[in-house]
């Protein structure tokens, strides 16, 4: 495949381009889907193709085929090549390519007990156990519905450029998500979807403890849905649990430090960022506010130790003690911010340009435990999960409703609320932190952004965060 | 020996399976070719280009359920393959979805539609980005401008062991355009199976017109207000509403009509959404869905009672109902989405209004209950406050927050003319009016 990749870039480096990039990337997953414990079926996907890409007179070009002979290949080139200088007339500013530290240079992520090990039963079982136990858990209610997706995939890339960069890299993975539906005659309705999401094989589902973990969630959601009152109407305080503040992290600090989209190159999709150029020192919040993207966290869902440019890729600073600090780069932007690129492109797969992306994004935590965190709270909420969420195109204005969600009374929890909802700007958020725990947890998820619509694996992660008092409202009920 | 085509390979692999022991095998090869302009600050970003073959299979065996999909060349490869699937296949557990492959209809064939000129410019895109670019800063100097022309030609082949033997070849055209001017901003899109260059134009024109009418946004208390939804609102929203309309969401707990029947009242009486395979104009448009079955137009909701779940042979059998044409092996899908005009022309319909709000463009529907339909969405680019009748100014962002069944139940209005939408956050082509909808729950930040 590397002789393919080299002759690649050599017939686009002939053809006038200024660098190429040539990848191969094969996705390989394997899916189980059930319902209420049945099975639904079995599923294998593998993408495998090549994608080119192409800067000629400063216009960029991508093409990608999924035949994988020369001369699958070479037309693919040829194509990018062709279409892009078709274009270049129309470009006011050429696009100019920045330095990166590339490498050269194979890794694989480890894998403790592989998938092809594991017999299928034992995978098959995880949704029998789930809906029997969680069935039992729920009593005066009802578990209606139990959707489960398990996924294995191992992603397979060897990256060459036209300034040397050689990576190849294999990263396996694993994804468990379920969908929960409880109800009751009377009360309505209570919903759960969430995600389990790393590197690694098989033993993840242990570590994970999914089915332990999902039975109590199911027993708790029924009793919010029994038990659960209006949330206060005045300010309180309020401690945001450390998944909403992953969410957060991810939203409010991670997308509008991609530089992407500050320069608009996502203006029609993906949305611009409240952080325009030159804006580094600006002050977003209070010492409290340092949120990292890094993705050489072992075992993360948004591994890789280098970028889909062959770029070493490292942890990065977005807010530091709360004032913007640094963006996230590929090769494109830190041409434009003269600086050096941080190893933040990504591709979905073959058929997909690499794009700036997230990989995990997390809140730093403090020094609490949870229980210090509340004992002072005379009079507030704990919101520990959502579902429901948004925030607007320049990542201002966020929206999270909270669903297992506590009344704090003098320090205790006391009984359930229904539907917090937690509606306020960024800098609000991140000037309102006043303590953090000492727990830092991670939540996968898939973050979508480009044109055509790419979904990568992404942990976001955080401590419990403490807010001075806020006004929440109420979601629709 | 020349190299096997795409629907000879399916038919081969067809046979084999069978031979092997499967009970029912479809396999699904498209052929796509594809250029994309993406174009942000007045100029193309990229352009991308596809030339991709892809095989999607179905087998089962003994009630087993096995999907998949491979690049066309590993097609060739057929023992490797199949046993690879044999492996799994033999080892997993029944499908509580199963039912056999329906016998195709007697109709069931192509519905293709290649217009030339799509291909045309797939060689050359440039003059459409021109085109775009151009019209975008024609009358109202927009500062920069951003969005992406979108053309394809697509074939695909259905090779199944009821011996269907389907091939049909179809080009369609994405254009969307957002434009940004001070603190205005403005989106419109359009798509078809064809070429209108009047229409692309259009876009980009009403994408600069919004941008520049909405400088200069003012706040706007929450509280229940009264919206006017754009074609391109009402879309979005009414692709969330297909979705749901899926036998596959129903089972799975994720639609509002997990508890309803059809023959329900569920929407206003004007109301009218119809899934529209066959419509000539709407680029998903197809003669035959994926288990072969002939596809035809039917509605989702016929004036505000539910008409159709959307079925294949598996959700169908579970819920005792028909298949609809709307396979999707395990998940069904709606084609195309075709909402019926109404009285109003578009002054009339803000008429209607003494207080209320226009949303010309929405983004980041989630829901917080599936099953109720609690969902909130971002209103972004141009907003506008009614007053007495009248458009008066613009707005600052704000969202809906509300239930799903609440919009569909409260749609007071609907305009004559329909638009032809489709864009990032539409990816289910919808020809839609704009639509007025009472008393719907408007948020923002607190602070």
């Amino acid at each position: 495949m590397e002789d393919l990749l080299q002759k690649a870039i050599a017939e686009a480096s002939s053809m006038g381009a200024t660098y190429v990039e040539a990848r191969y990337h094969k996705n390989d997953y394997f899916t189980l889907r059930a319902r209420n414990g049945n099975l639904i079926d079995s599923s294998r996907e593998v993408e495998e193709g090549v994608g080119v890409r192409v800067l000629v007179d400063g216009s960029l070009g991508f093409a990608s085929t999924s035949t994988l002979s020369n001369e699958g290949i070479l037309e693919a080139v040829r194509r990018a090549v062709a279409t892009a200088k078709r274009l270049s007339g129309l470009m006011k500013s050429p696009l100019r390519l920045g330095p990166g530290r590339t490498g050269r240079v194979k890794y694989e992520v480890p894998v403790v007990k592989s998938f092809e090990n594991t017999p299928l039963d034992e995978k098959i079982g995880l949704f029998r156990e789930l809906w029997s136990r969680g069935r039992e858990v729920v009593k005066e209610a009802s578990l209606k519905v139990m959707f489960n997706e398990y996924v294995e995939s191992i992603e397979e890339k060897v990256i060459l450029t036209s300034e040397g960069a050689y990576v190849r890299s294999t990263i396996p993975r694993l994804y468990f998500g379920y969908n929960m539906v409880i109800s009751h005659p009377q009360k309505g309705v209570v919903q759960r979807w969430r995600e389990f999401g790393g590197s690694g094989g098989f033993e993840l589902v242990e570590k994970w403890r999914v089915v332990g973990t999902i039975v109590e969630e199911a027993g708790t959601l029924a009793r919010v849905l029994l038990e659960a009152r209006a949330p206060p109407s005045e300010p309180v305080e309020v401690l945001v649990g450390s998944e909403i503040v992953g969410l957060m992290a991810h939203e409010s600090a991670g997308h509008p430090s991609e530089a992407d989209r500050i320069l608009g190159r996502e203006a029609a999709q993906a949305g611009m960022s409240f952080i325009k150029k030159g804006m580094r020192g600006f002050k977003v919040g209070n010492e409290n506010a340092t949120v990292v993207d890094d993705p050489t966290i072992p075992g993360s869902y948004g591994f890789f130790l280098y970028d889909d440019e062959g770029v070493s890729a490292r942890p990065k600073y977005l807010y530091r003690e709360g004032e913007v600090y640094e963006h996230l780069h590929n090769r494109f932007t830190a041409a434009e911010y003269n600086t050096e690129s941080n190893g933040s492109a990504r591709a979905m797969n073959y058929a997909s340009e690499p794009i700036i992306r997230m990989s995990n994004t997390y809140v730093t935590p403090g020094d609490y435990t949870f229980e210090e965190l509340i004992e002072d709270i005379e009079y507030g909420v704990y919101i520990k999960s959502y579902m429901e969420w948004n925030i607007d195109d320049e990542r201002w204005s966020q929206r999270y409703v909270g669903l297992e969600a506590y009344l704090i009374e003098k320090g205790e929890l006391k009984g359930f609320v229904r539907n917090p909802v937690l509606e306020l700007t960024t800098k609000t958020f991140y000037s309102s932190i006043v303590a953090k725990s000492k727990d830092l947890r991670f939540y996968a998820g898939t973050c979508g952004k480009g044109e055509p619509s790419q979904g990568v694996p992404v942990w976001f992660g955080g401590p419990d965060v403490k807010l001075s008092k806020i006004r929440l409202g109420v979601a629709p009920g | 020996m020349a190299a096997l085509s795409g629907s000879e390979l399916a038919s081969r692999f067809v046979s084999k399976a069978l031979e092997m022991g499967f009970s029912d095998v479809a396999v699904l090869v498209e052929d796509v070719s594809r250029v994309m302009v993406k174009f942000a600050n007045s100029q193309p970003s990229v352009v991308q280009r596809w030339d991709i073959s892809v095989a999607s299979l179905y087998l089962s065996k003994n009630k087993r359920l096995y999907t998949g999909s491979v690049v066309l060349d590993r097609l060739r490869d057929l023992d490797k393959l199949l046993h690879e699937i044999s492996y799994v296949v033999d080892r997993v557990s029944e499908s509580e979805l199963y039912a056999p492959l329906p016998e195709p209809g007697k109709k069931a064939g192509g519905f293709s539609f290649v217009d030339t000129r799509v291909v045309e410019s797939m060689k050359d895109p440039s003059r459409l980005a021109e085109l775009v670019l151009e019209a975008s800063a024609r009358e109202h100097k927009v500062d920069f401008t951003a969005g992406k022309v979108d053309l394809w030609l697509r074939r695909k082949h259905l090779a199944t062991s009821t011996g269907a033997l389907l091939e049909e070849e179809s080009t369609g055209v994405e254009v969307y355009v957002r434009s940004f001017k001070e603190d205005g901003s403005g989106q419109w899109g359009f798509s078809s199976r064809s070429l209108d260059e009047k229409k692309i134009e259009e876009t980009a024109l009403k994408a600069s017109e919004l941008a520049h009418e909405s400088r200069g946004r003012s706040p706007v208390e929450p509280g229940v207000y009264d919206v006017i939804l754009s074609p391109l609102v009402f879309s979005q929203l009414l692709n969330v509403v297909a979705w749901m309309s899926t036998g596959l969401s129903v089972l799975t707990g994720t639609s509002i009509f997990a508890d309803k029947r059809p023959g329900e009242q569920v929407a206003s009486p004007l109301l009218t959404v119809w899934d529209a395979p066959r419509d000539e104009k709407l680029p998903h448009s197809t003669g035959f869905d994926d288990e072969a079955l002939e596809t035809y137009n039917k509605p989702i909701i016929e004036k505000g009672v539910l008409k159709n779940i959307l079925h294949n042979s598996k959700t169908a059998a579970k819920l005792n109902a028909k298949p609809t044409g709307n396979a999707g092996w395990v998940s069904p899908r709606a084609w195309n989405l075709v909402v019926e005009g109404g009285d109003y022309k578009f002054d009339e319909l803000v008429s209607e209004v003494k207080r209320g709000v226009f949303i010309t463009n929405n983004w980041y529907t989630r829901l917080q209950n599936y099953v109720e339909g609690v969902f909130s969405t971002i209103a972004r680019d141009a907003i506008f406050l009614v007053e007495s009748g009248r458009i008066v100014k613009p707005l600052e962002r704000l969202r809906i927050a509300d239930k799903l069944p609440n919009i569909l139940k409260n749609v007071a209005g609907l305009t004559r003319d329909t638009y032809d939408i489709m864009w990032w956050e539409v990816r289910i082509p919808t020809r839609a009016p704009y639509a007025l909808i009472r008393n719907v729950n408007i948020t923002k930040h607190f602070v």
